[in-house]
């Protein structure tokens, strides 16, 4: 075997394996003659319509066999849609999606399936009208209906990366589909549902840096217009909530490390004093309630040695943050031993 | 026979029976694997030391079978289509059997530079999947051939600048990212990626590859790679670490598994052993975590980075306390 994960080992007798093998022979001899027979059709180039049938065969038992899929397109691109009329390429493409969605079904963590449709996607013809939004008709449908299926696979496993990062693309692609405020109400919702769920906020942490990265540019560009500063304040507006968000999952769960990990990119480089200031009194405030709580002590670590930052602001008392620095340091070294070494490390360099 | 030691024999007994499984469905299935399993295999070898256990000139006249004269790269299987990963393995398996005459390099490096895309990612094949992982392997593969200086590198660092995430560095693909640590991205907080890493042991002593996910021990050791990249593998729990490898070993086949209990194969077997050479276990070769090869080989070909692995503990009476 090449490559496992998640099966269980099983003791088998040397007489059930030879069992297993007898009873596995045909197969082999089967697969093996459509894997020669395939790669034969692909040698000599031919693009016909039994040639595409020859990828679906061996597809539907191997979704693996990359060079099958390839073929695939190569008879796509080659053979059938030259002869096709639009109408019928979008249908050929269409029905590549259905048969793909059955085979994530049972395999939702192979990459050739998740590429295959990418493709399929992209190949996606104008109409069925010729001007303006009937002309993208086809191509909207298509992508609303990816849509669908990406998050009908978070919802059965909100953790799988692939479906994730299929979603981005998807609202990379074709950007319409799903507004800034929508990522930031579908992230909330999946975060909610389960405050571990990394992946959510992950993806929410690139929503609100793709706002962060326009928000201050438009504000210049746009001459400090009434507009402009509307979004910017809004912007704000955000932001503020969002703490307010992170601080709740916090509180629920301050053993989960998701929503810490969040909060420290929320925060950043610290350059915010006012901002850092507050944040270091909230998890202050949290460890009175968790006085052993790792997450606490470590990022009040973190947050206090940015303040060091800000050492020549009067409000920065250094050796009193040392101090404290210091103490959480001592403590989690006591409540985590496995990293201890990290903890000293950080401690001389102080 | 218990699992408290690395069982070499047994492991090497192991990787040399997988080509005799031709009779076994799941063989075929994962022919599109072949080149890679090999290098996982022959890599595994050369830590505990018996590289020779697989014919040499078999192995050789196997990749030279896997080129793919029409796209002008390797395959991981003859008749398959060229693929960067199977170019990558191709590249290594010939490393590290000081075989490289074998290669038409020109037109390797050929491919491998058309697969970098304007805006500086690079696709798998002629298809165009774009991934991180992709990146990281062009830039290992021109390396090892000589050719890095005709790769873009800064397109290359500012698309990786666009993937950064807010963990410290990670997407997909903890390799690529980590790479990119050592090379040319000084930006990454050396400081939050270490904490991030570090939080990934769970209590057994393994490694997970993302927050509340389950141990393994193939991101145990890329864990652990980068945490070599960065110096700071004492930030860890190395004797837990190397009993969790260790437990997930099978003591009567051979091989190691994702975690204890679970089903071999070469890829975790491959993963488990060069984890606990960087981790100092007794009697291993080094491992370069950069290039995931002997360590020796890189230093001969002049590669070597800055990394630090633990040091290799001696002795076999050395071997690690459990609790
Ligand atoms: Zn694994």
């Amino acid at each position: 075997m090449v490559s496992n994960h998640n099966v269980k080992r099983t003791r088998v007798s040397p007489e059930a394996l030879e069992a297993k093998r007898l009873k596995e022979l045909s197969k082999v001899k089967e697969y093996l003659a459509l894997n020669d027979d395939l790669l034969a059709r692909k040698r000599s180039k031919t693009y016909r319509k039994e040639d595409f049938e020859a990828t679906t065969r061996i597809l539907s038992i191997n979704p693996e066999f990359y060079t099958a899929w390839n073929y695939r397109r190569e008879i796509f691109l080659n053979g059938l849609f030259p002869a096709s009329t639009p109408a019928q390429i979008d249908e050929f493409l269409s029905s590549d999606l259905d048969m793909t969605m059955a085979q994530l079904q049972r395999h939702p963590k192979v990459y050739w399936i998740w590429n295959h449709r990418r493709w399929c996607l992209e190949h996606v013809p104008e109409g069925p009208g010729e001007d303006g939004d009937s002309r993208e008709g086809w191509r909207r449908d298509n992508w609303n209906k990816e849509m669908f299926v990406a998050e009908k696979m978070l919802d059965r496993d909100p953790r799988n990366f692939h479906a994730w990062n299929y979603r981005r693309y998807i609202v990379a692609s074709w950007p319409s589909i799903r507004t800034k405020d929508d990522e930031l109400k579908y992230t909330k919702k999946k975060i909610q549902s389960n405050f571990s769920n990394f992946s959510a906020w992950h993806q929410r942490s690139k929503v609100l840096g793709a706002m962060w990265e326009v928000t201050p540019a438009t504000r210049t560009e746009q001459d400090e217009g009434m507009s402009s500063h509307h979004t910017y304040s809004r912007f704000w507006l955000i932001i503020l909530e969002e703490f307010e968000f992170v601080k709740s999952a916090l509180w629920t769960d301050p053993g989960d490390q998701s929503a810490w990990i969040y909060h420290r990119w929320l925060i950043g480089e610290g350059d915010d004093l006012v901002v850092l200031q507050r944040e270091i009194d909230v998890i202050e405030e949290l460890l009175v309630e968790e006085p052993d709580s790792k997450w606490c002590l470590d990022s009040l670590v973190h947050f206090q040695r940015l303040l060091l930052q800000h050492k020549d602001e009067s409000s920065v008392d250094v050796s009193s943050i040392q101090q404290r620095c210091a103490f959480a340091l001592t403590k989690l070294e006591a409540i985590d031993p496995k990293r201890n070494q990290r903890y000293q490390d950080i401690k001389l360099q102080l | 026979m218990s699992t408290t030691e690395l069982l070499v024999p047994l492991h090497v007994k192991y990787i040399q029976s997988l080509g005799e499984n031709k009779d076994d469905l799941a063989y075929h299935l994962t022919a599109h694997l072949r080149l890679n399993a090999i290098y996982w295999g022959l890599t595994a070898l050369c830590i505990m030391g018996h590289q020779d256990a697989l014919d040499r000139e078999e192995m050789i006249k196997f990749v030279d079978d896997c080129w793919d004269d029409e796209i002008g790269g390797y395959a991981a299987h003859p008749g398959h289509d060229a693929h960067l990963l199977s170019t990558l393995s191709a590249i290594q398996i010939l490393t590290t059997q000081d075989a490289l005459e074998h290669v038409k390099v020109d037109r390797v490096v050929l491919f491998i530079l058309s697969l970098q895309q304007p805006d500086g990612s690079v696709a798998g094949d002629q298809w165009g999947e774009i991934d991180t992982r992709f990146l990281y392997c062009a830039v290992q593969a021109l390396s090892l051939l000589g050719r890095l200086d005709e790769f873009n590198k800064e397109k290359a660092v500012a698309y990786l600048r666009r993937c950064r995430n807010f963990d410290g560095g990670f997407g997909s693909s903890p390799g690529g990212e980590s790479h990119a640590a050592q090379g040319n991205l000084h930006e990454v907080d050396e400081q939050m990626l270490g904490w991030w890493l570090a939080e990934r042991q769970v209590p057994n002593g393994g490694f997970n590859g993302r927050p509340e996910k389950l141990e393994d021990v193939c991101y145990s050791f890329w864990v652990l790679s980068v945490l070599a990249i960065l110096r700071k593998m004492t930030w860890i729990d190395s004797e837990k670490l190397t009993t969790f490898i260790l437990s997930a070993q099978d003591p009567e086949g051979g091989g190691i598994a994702d975690r204890p209990g679970d089903m071999v194969d070469v890829f975790h077997t491959h993963f488990g052993v060069a984890g606990l050479s960087l981790l100092g276990y007794p009697g291993l070769n080094d491992l370069d975590p950069v290039y995931c090869m002997p360590a020796e080989l890189i230093k001969r070909k002049g590669l070597t980075k800055a990394w630090l692995a633990l040091p290799r503990r001696d002795a076999i009476g050395g071997k690690p306390d459990h609790e």
